[in-house]
């Protein structure tokens, strides 16, 4: 029989887990050091430092990397760390509103045909797959040429192509929250519809869609660079980082490797980390991971 | 009454899970509805609570016909049966905390004003003290979420009570608080009760009859 | 007590979570058993007491919030030093076989159950070549009693018997001396659970398996088990033989005594108040607020003598000396 007597001492404790935690926990500070950074720099390098990101020197043009000049120079002697700060100002507001929008649209129209269900259901579902069927570069590219180059219409071009997969998300999740038990008894409860998609379902989903539209932001930027790229973007005279990697084409065949690595590592250290936060996000938000306790 | 006339009900493409069932709950009477898992009680009960819609057949409701199920009831029908469910977890918004649950139903239908109330007279009725009702429902046990499941289920004061499998998941102790809570409410209401389970003896304590799956379905026939 | 030799050995078993803000949650505290081989230990609990987290902990798969302490003894290794690797690849499914709670949930949706048996058996035993491997997985299907002829189904196609079966039948494959199930019979109906009790009491029958059956189902543990250890709050309160137990004297800790009167074929009748929060528990007994029986001497922590926790158990005429 087991009647040891009782250890009244504190015992030796032992934490599991603690090698992966740490890692992660690297993984998202490092991510979130790197997009306060860029957010700091775009918000308070253009108001504090008072240099002309336009400012043409035709005598320091394609200058490597040095101290004055931490990226070097463009072909006009342009300073190629400001014209970076500010391309990365254009590419996160382009890249912000389209994914808020697409949210916005995809979350709209997957809630109500998930909640409705029904004519409503197929229509908007048919509606969703007529978008898919077509690339949406194409698509993009189509829309974005129909108006004269601006940030709106990459925004709008954006947005439009990139609801699709967020209204799908979204109405599965409705679809599945819609037969669980605790919508049944806010029916009883005497809830109706529209407070049971407001109260139950909306909140649910939220957490969901504000993740797409995380994970959103780098993918549209990708898009503003794509198209700017091909010369649909944005006006020339505007620096958002497609058009700095478009403009410095000619030099990185004249072997001046600069002016494109450097824009180009600004759309993809964003990307990365990112996508490091949103990892992290997933993980609390399942609810899996949420009972901790395991009562 | 609560009468369910002649029933045939499912889900969609396929065979109905429930057949011409018939079953009549005279006011404040208690029926216990035994059936093995898998055999269509539940989607019975839900009928019966108004929160599914039958293929065929005809429920009634203190003598009013029922013309439409979940949204489609009348708002007075609906909240005239309070429904408690076997998975506790399941059955409660994850987001709400203990009092918001079960206050929600009094805020779905307007009566605010009568929160504090209701819930410093249920609280303690179905054994909830006040520190829990300020959780979420992942930091309580499953038996203190099905303690707050009840409270909700009653917060309306239906005249008609409808469990399924409330106590399935439970230890014994909490099982028995449960029942001794619905007991007293019905005492004090003079609500009817469907308790609907796989346990005999449990069904047979207490209810004042039990009705047996097999015999619900074939009445119809004879 | 017993002459047999422990399957599993717990000294000391203690687990706590490490919530935000510092708060500490005391799951299990200080837990003291054995499973012999060919024996049946029942551990219950009202939902919430720890029983779940202590399977857990033998498993290795606590979160990362949590800390353990004490011995886990399975042979030669303590389960809770283990490291991950060594979990993963000797502990379970060699070592434990585990029955989970829901088997349609366990098992693959995709695949039929004769492929899940034969993967299992490629990955826990030598057994190597197409032939060997089809016939080690039907055998392993006939020792859990699953049909030979419903071997091509996939789960949904099976009733809840069969797929428990299958469950067991995966549980069974690695030949684990330890054999552990949490909440077996949870949502099943009566005939079923004593089906599974029965089948499952068979494999420690064989004599060479101990099996852990962690239940809030007393009916359940009556029917399977040779000891019943009564957790409360994180701690085995009363560690008793099971016909002790359920029949004549009967349970002697207050707490299993409620718990047993509280079944609906006994007097119905629930224990009063509710369990502690395992975040704070008191310094004496964490039972005494909810005992009739309880005096002064309850604020200070029973100490376990002779299998129960208590400072005023109930003492049978017929067990007096």
């Amino acid at each position: 029989m087991t009647c040891e007597p009782t250890a009244t001492a504190d015992p030796a404790w032992r934490s599991y887990g603690a090698s992966r935690r740490s890692t992660r926990a690297v993984r998202v500070r490092v991510s979130v050091a790197l997009v306060a950074a860029i957010v700091l720099a775009v918000l308070l390098v253009p108001p504090l430092v008072h240099l002309d990101q336009q400012a043409v020197d035709l005598s320091s043009k394609l200058l490597p990397p040095s101290w004055s000049h931490p990226f070097g120079t463009d072909d006009l002697g342009r300073d190629l760390l400001l014209r970076c700060v500010y391309g990365m100002r254009v590419s996160l507001l382009v890249g912000v509103a389209a994914a808020l929008t697409a949210t916005v649209i995809g979350t709209a129209v997957g809630a109500i045909a998930g909640a409705l269900g029904g004519w409503a259901d197929r229509g908007l579902m048919r509606v969703v797959d007529t978008f898919s069927s077509v690339p949406h570069l194409l698509l993009g590219i189509f829309l974005v040429a129909m108006f004269r180059p601006g940030v709106w219409p990459v925004v709008v071009s954006v947005a439009l192509t990139h609801w699709l997969s967020t209204a799908r998300i979204v109405r599965a999740e409705v679809l599945s929250l819609r037969a669980r038990p605790y919508i049944d008894a806010a029916v009883s409860g005497g809830a109706s519809r529209w407070r049971v998609a407001v109260r139950h379902l909306l909140p649910a989903v939220l957490p969901q869609a504000a993740l797409a539209a995380v994970l959103m932001v780098p993918h549209a930027m990708w898009h503003e660079s794509a198209l700017s790229f091909l010369g649909l973007g944005l006006p020339t005279h505007m620096a958002s980082l497609g058009n700095l990697i478009q403009g410095a084409r000619g030099s990185l065949l004249a072997g001046q490797w600069w002016p494109t690595l450097f824009p180009g590592l600004f759309i993809v250290i964003p990307t990365l980390a990112i996508a490091g936060l949103a990892g992290a996000w997933r993980e609390r938000i399942n609810p899996r991971r949420r009972s901790e306790l395991m009562l | 009454m609560l009468e369910l006339h002649d029933i045939t009900a499912g889900y969609g493409r396929g065979a109905p899970v429930v057949r011409n069932a018939t079953l009549a709950l005279a006011p404040g009477e208690s029926v216990g509805l035994l059936g093995p898992s898998g055999c269509g009680k539940s989607t019975l009960a839900r009928v019966a609570a108004l929160l599914h819609r039958p293929e065929a057949g005809t429920v009634t409701l203190d003598g009013d016909p029922v013309r439409g199920w979940r949204y489609r009831a009348p708002r007075t029908q609906r909240t005239a049966i309070g429904v408690v469910f076997q998975q506790p977890r399941l059955s409660c918004d994850p987001r709400l905390r203990l009092t918001d649950l079960i206050a929600e139903p009094l805020r779905a239908t307007g009566r605010r004003d009568e929160i504090p109330e209701c819930l410093a007279e249920l609280a303690p009725a179905v054994g909830l003290t006040p520190d829990l009702m300020d959780r979420r429902p992942h930091e309580v046990s499953d038996g203190q979420l099905q303690r707050a499941c009840l409270a909700r289920a009653l917060v309306l004061r239906p005249r008609w009570l409808i469990c399924d499998e409330m106590t399935a998941m439970l230890d014994a102790s909490t099982a028995a608080a449960l029942v001794a809570a619905v007991e007293e409410y019905r005492a004090a209401t003079g609500a009817g009760l469907l308790a609907v389970g796989h346990d005999q003896v449990l069904l047979d304590r207490w209810c004042d009859r039990t009705v047996h799956w097999k015999k619900l379905t074939a009445a119809v026939h004879e | 007590m017993t002459a047999r030799t422990p399957v599993l050995s717990v000294r000391g078993l203690s687990v706590r979570f490490l919530m935000p803000g510092g708060r500490r949650i005391a799951a299990v505290t200080d837990a003291h058993f054995d499973v012999a081989a060919g024996e049946c230990l029942a551990l219950i609990g009202e939902s919430g007491c720890g029983k779940s987290v202590l399977a857990s902990a033998l498993l290795g798969l606590l979160p990362a919030n949590a800390q353990a302490a004490g011995q886990a003894r399975l042979g030669d290794l303590d389960l809770l030093a283990a490291d991950e690797r060594t979990l993963a690849r000797t502990v379970r499914g060699r070592l434990i076989g585990l029955i989970p709670q829901s088997p349609a949930a366990h098992l693959t949706p995709v695949r039929t159950v004769r492929s899940q048996l034969e993967e299992t058996v490629s990955a826990l035993t030598g057994v190597r070549g197409r032939a060997a491997v089809r016939s080690a997985a039907e055998a392993a299907a006939e020792r859990a009693a699953f049909p030979a002829g419903h071997l091509d189904r996939h789960p949904h196609e099976l009733s809840g018997g069969l797929a428990q079966r299958a469950a067991t039948a995966l549980a069974l494959v690695g030949d684990a001396p330890l054999l552990l199930a949490d909440e077996p019979t949870t949502g099943l109906d009566r005939d079923l659970v004593d089906h599974t009790v029965d089948e499952l009491r068979r494999h420690a029958d064989t004599g060479h398996r101990g099996l852990l059956v962690i239940t809030h189902d007393l009916a359940a543990a009556e029917r399977i088990a040779d000891r019943v250890a009564v957790m409360y709050a994180g701690r085995i309160v009363e560690l008793v033989e099971a016909k002790a137990f359920f029949d004549a004297p009967g349970p002697r800790h207050p707490y299993s005594r409620g718990l047993l009167q509280a079944l609906p074929h006994r007097a119905f009748t629930p224990i009063p108040g509710m369990p502690p929060e395992l975040g704070n528990l008191p310094d004496g007994c964490a039972f005494a607020p909810r005992c009739e029986r309880a005096t002064h001497a309850c604020t200070a922590l029973p100490q376990q003598a002779d299998g129960i926790a208590c400072h005023h158990p109930h003492v049978p005429e017929d067990l007096r000396a």
